[in-house]
């Protein structure tokens, strides 16, 4: 990795789910950046916002209070300015239909939360280096899909 | 059937009436011809007498001149040419009047003209001899000549009177003769005709008479038929009523009025007292349904409600058609009926469908919420406990790593129910999309899914060909995935696994299993393992959800895997059976109807 | 006195090369940290100049021949999979070995010192996408398309499919097509 560092949000409600996603990407010592927001209106606001600085990647968790994954992953995706923006589903369950869904309406990764830390760093690292290679041998992002 | 023959019988005896009639006619014409004839030949027998007489007074003035002429010869006094002249005037107004009797017969006509010509030369004859008397010239040679030639006249007219006169009876005698045969063949004529017409109206009596027995027998039968439908009515709870369209005249069912809580026919059968009963609400579009009735000639199914006078509330349902009775006449024939139950009964069922409908999402939903929600906290648990045993390990003792190995496995078989048990409730939720798709893809990707099992066991599995059919796609992926896990779960720990997919589309009829079949046909799969099987008596039980047969130090089953298995297989409106022996292996059955 | 600073070195480093290439009069792009893409090639003389003015910042220009290698290990195996003419019948270490004209061994291992994947990962990546490219836009069975990427079955590419994606072949297409028409819908009801 000889970027300057690999931007990376997560959206999630769950404190204890963000403490793991945190503590994976400091111990992976990869180049990323990591910004987490508690729900997704927080989310929004930031995405929002004239000078925001864009993620690489976003990590959307399905059920989160006020503005649901699904719910950020349509306004993301109808938002020109975002909608490069390579969006990881963050999910407990996992079930095919929601997998689908959320694949149709734009979402380029499905991850089912591991029960087991050592995998979480694993799919972590997976996606990040996945979405590297997306990024830098040009392949077309629109067939990006990857379920995890 | 029956009103036909009646049809025709009273045809037949139209045609009977006409013949009679007829026939009676025929007679007394024949009758008037006869008595006419009658009178005819009187009227021949007195002419013919008539001309008689007068050609025996032509007979008797002729004798009288010839006398008073011989007494005016031998005396020559003038005294006696009286009679002579009196017969001369006489014998000319006979021979008129018989010119009048026989106008219509020609030879008769010419008979007279030749007597009136031999009467005329004798008078001539007489002047002349009266000439040769007053002469004096009797005895002469021309005197003699003269009554020579008068004797020659004489019986001339002699024979000539006689002719017309046999003549005259000849023609009396050939009338008499016809009118004798006519007289004679009459009677039998007439005895014939009387004989015909008695025949017939004993044929046609006993038509009546038949028809009559007929129409007995018929009444009978409707006044039977007329009960039963009282009857019906009343049990059924309708009733029926005609519409006599072009006299505007209604006629109701006894059971129509009870319908409407009145008593049979206890007010005027007509439109405007039915609309009283009507409910206010439903006057409006049960008038315009009738009005629109007339045109169409039918009056499609329409219910409304009715209010008695007690205040009670009736759901009624009507049906109407027109029909023309057999004298063209337009009626429409109506039933109502009484739906009022059957309108509480589905109000009810519907409440209780959607009771359950709603139980039913709040179940699914409860269920998808529980299983989901319960997820999290395992999972964290889960993931804690990876963290303590990777950066806190060292410092545990050998107990504390038993205890942290409990609460891994713990963790591990309930995150397996609530996996099931998710898997499980989704299968429940309705409006599953069917698409058409190819079932080996589906098992194909079962097989992915279990690759790993497959490697490690060294398992073997074999499968035929399967068609494309129209499924829930997801389902019929897990369906194969959860029969494959299964088989692969309970194998023998001595040999490797065998599993073998059959398919074969079959025909309902031929498969014993099969008695609730709703289709013809089915496509049916069966899964076949040399794993440890179980015990036929469990072999329906083990579809129950939390059903196991093995406790779960042996195998590590949840329980729900086959029931899964059969609500899917019930969510295609198939059917699944299981077939068991132990230490042999289980057969799994599964029928799909074919679409 | 005495003043106590604090460096960003990214900035400095930024501010160096930018200073640099321009003295030199190079167009360029600095991609990040360590990175930069130079928009027209340097004659050997321009390249040993400002190899020679970088270092005495302390800057080194490292590994040019290592990554000049690995883009064309790339491109090999890019030309291989997309190229149809290009001769399949040969393994693809051989092909890589004899086109670069270095042992399967080092290009293997330069490859992944250099991205941090192996060769083969790479060549899958590049096989996937190729077929996604083939499910996509084309009427191609999933079967024909493994015999046209050299899979040894279409259960072959299926599995290597859903590995290295997560979802089956099938899926993939429904989900394209579902995206498409969603997209065109969208178009539809703009107009």
């Amino acid at each position: 990795m000889q970027n300057d560092y690999i931007h990376l949000i997560l959206a999630d409600d769950d404190e204890d789910d963000r403490l793991f996603f945190t503590d994976a990407f400091s111990e992976l010592k990869m180049n990323t950046r990591v910004n987490t927001f508690n729900d997704g209106v927080e989310l929004m606001n930031y995405l929002n916002k004239e000078d925001a600085l864009m993620p690489n990647v976003l990590f959307l968790d399905l059920n989160m209070p006020k503005k649901t994954g699904i719910e950020c992953l349509i306004e993301i995706k109808a938002n020109t300015k975002m909608s490069g923006i390579a969006i990881v589903i963050y999910s407990t369950s996992a079930s095919e239909e929601d997998i689908e869904k959320t694949f149709v309406l734009g979402a380029n990764i499905y991850i089912k939360k591991p029960g087991d830390f050592k995998k979480l760093k694993k799919v972590l690292s997976e996606v990040v280096s996945i979405n590297w290679q997306y990024h830098t041998n040009s392949l077309n992002k629109d067939n990006f899909l990857l379920r995890l | 059937m029956r009103t036909k023959n009646l049809f025709k019988s009273v045809l037949f005896l139209r045609i009977v009436l006409l013949f009679g009639l007829f026939i009676i006619l025929l007679i007394g014409g024949f009758t008037y011809q006869h008595i006419s004839n009658l009178t005819d030949s009187t009227k021949i027998v007195i002419s013919t007498y008539d001309v008689n007489v007068e050609l025996e007074h032509i007979n008797s003035y002729l004798s009288d001149a010839e006398s008073g002429h011989r007494k005016y010869t031998l005396t020559k006094d003038a005294l006696y040419l009286v009679p002579y002249i009196d017969a001369r005037e006489n014998i000319n107004n006979s021979i008129l009047k018989l010119k009048k009797l026989t106008i219509e017969n020609a030879i008769q006509q010419k008979n007279l003209a030749v007597l009136n010509n031999l009467i005329d030369k004798l008078f001539t004859n007489f002047s002349k001899t009266d000439v040769l008397v007053k002469n004096d010239e009797i005895n002469t040679e021309s005197f003699k000549s003269r009554l020579f030639e008068e004797k020659i006249i004489l019986d001339s007219i002699r024979r000539q009177v006689k002719e017309i006169t046999d003549l005259e009876n000849k023609l009396l005698d050939d009338r008499q003769k016809d009118y004798q045969s006519d007289l004679r063949f009459t009677p039998l004529f007439f005895y014939l005709i009387l004989l015909v017409t008695l025949v017939i109206i004993i044929i046609a009596f006993s038509k009546i008479n038949t028809n009559l027995i007929k129409i007995k027998a018929q009444n009978d039968q409707l006044l039977i038929f007329k009960e039963s439908t009282n009857q019906s009515e009343i049990i059924g709870k309708h009733g029926n009523w005609v519409w006599h369209i072009d006299s505007n005249i209604f006629t109701y069912s006894d059971n129509l009025y009870r319908l409407l809580g009145e008593e049979p026919q206890s007010f005027e059968a007509n439109f405007d007292n039915f609309l009283k009963f009507v409910h206010p609400e439903d006057v409006d579009r049960l008038s315009k349904e009738l009005d629109n009735m007339i045109e169409v000639e039918e009056l499609p199914f329409v219910s409304y409600r009715i209010v008695q006078k007690d205040g009670t509330i009736k759901h009624l349902k009507a049906y109407a058609k027109a029909f023309y009775s057999t004298d063209g006449q337009k009626r429409l024939l109506g039933i109502t009926s009484n739906i009022t139950d059957e309108i509480e009964n589905f109000l009810e069922l519907e409440e209780r469908n959607l009771e359950l409908e709603r139980n039913n999402k709040e179940l699914s939903a409860f269920n998808y919420a529980a299983s989901h929600d319960l997820q999290e906290p395992l999972r964290k648990i889960q993931t804690f406990v990876s963290r303590l045993e990777e950066k806190e390990a060292d410092k545990f003792s050998d107990s504390g790593h038993q205890y942290l190995e409990r609460i891994k496995s713990a963790s591990a078989r309930m995150r397996a129910l609530i996996d099931d048990l998710l898997q499980f409730s989704r299968t429940n939720k309705p409006d599953k999309e069917f698409v058409i798709a190819d079932l080996n893809e589906l098992f194909e990707n079962a097989k992915q899914d279990v690759a790993i099992t497959i490697l490690e066991k060294k398992a073997q599995i074999k499968s035929d060909n399967l068609p494309k059919a129209k499924v829930i796609a997801f389902q019929m992926q897990q369906l194969f995935l959860n029969l494959l896990s299964n088989s692969l779960k309970y194998s023998k720990k001595e040999t490797y696994p065998v599993i073998n997919m059959n398919y074969s589309k079959v025909k309902a009829t031929d498969e014993p299993h099969l008695l609730k079949a709703t289709k013809d046909q089915y496509h049916k799969i069966t899964f076949t393992d040399n794993g440890i099987g179980f015990d036929q008596k469990y072999a329906e039980k083990i579809f129950d959800l939390f059903n196991r047969l093995h406790n779960k130090q042996e195998y590590s089953g949840t329980g729900i895997g086959l029931s899964i298995c059969k609500k899917i297989i019930e969510n295609h409106k198939g059917f699944i059976f299981a077939k068991g022996e132990i230490n042999a292996g289980s057969v799994f059955t599964i029928y799909l109807p074919f679409s | 006195m005495k003043l106590f600073l604090k460096f960003d070195f990214n900035t400095v480093s930024k501010k160096v090369l930018e200073f640099k290439f321009n003295e030199f009069n190079i167009k360029h792009k600095i991609l990040g940290f360590g990175e930069v893409e130079l928009l027209k090639k340097l004659t050997s003389d321009e390249y040993e100049t400002l190899e020679a003015s970088l270092n005495d910042y302390g800057i080194e220009i490292v590994e040019n021949e290592k990554s000049i290698l690995v883009q064309k290990i790339k491109d090999a195996i890019v030309d291989m999979v997309f190229n149809e003419d290009t001769n399949v019948n040969v393994k693809s270490s051989v092909y890589l070995s004899e086109r670069l004209g270095h042992s399967y061994g080092y290009l293997s291992n330069l490859f992944s010192e250099v991205t941090f994947s192996s060769v083969e990962n790479f060549m899958i990546i590049q096989k996937i996408e190729y077929s996604k490219q083939l499910l996509l836009n084309t009427d191609l069975t999933l079967t024909e398309i493994a015999f046209k990427l050299n899979y040894s079955s279409v259960a072959h590419l299926s599995t290597q499919f859903k590995n290295t994606t997560g979802i089956t072949p099938s899926a993939f297409q429904r989900i394209i097509f579902k995206r498409r028409d969603i997209a065109q819908q969208k178009n539809n009801s703009l107009h």
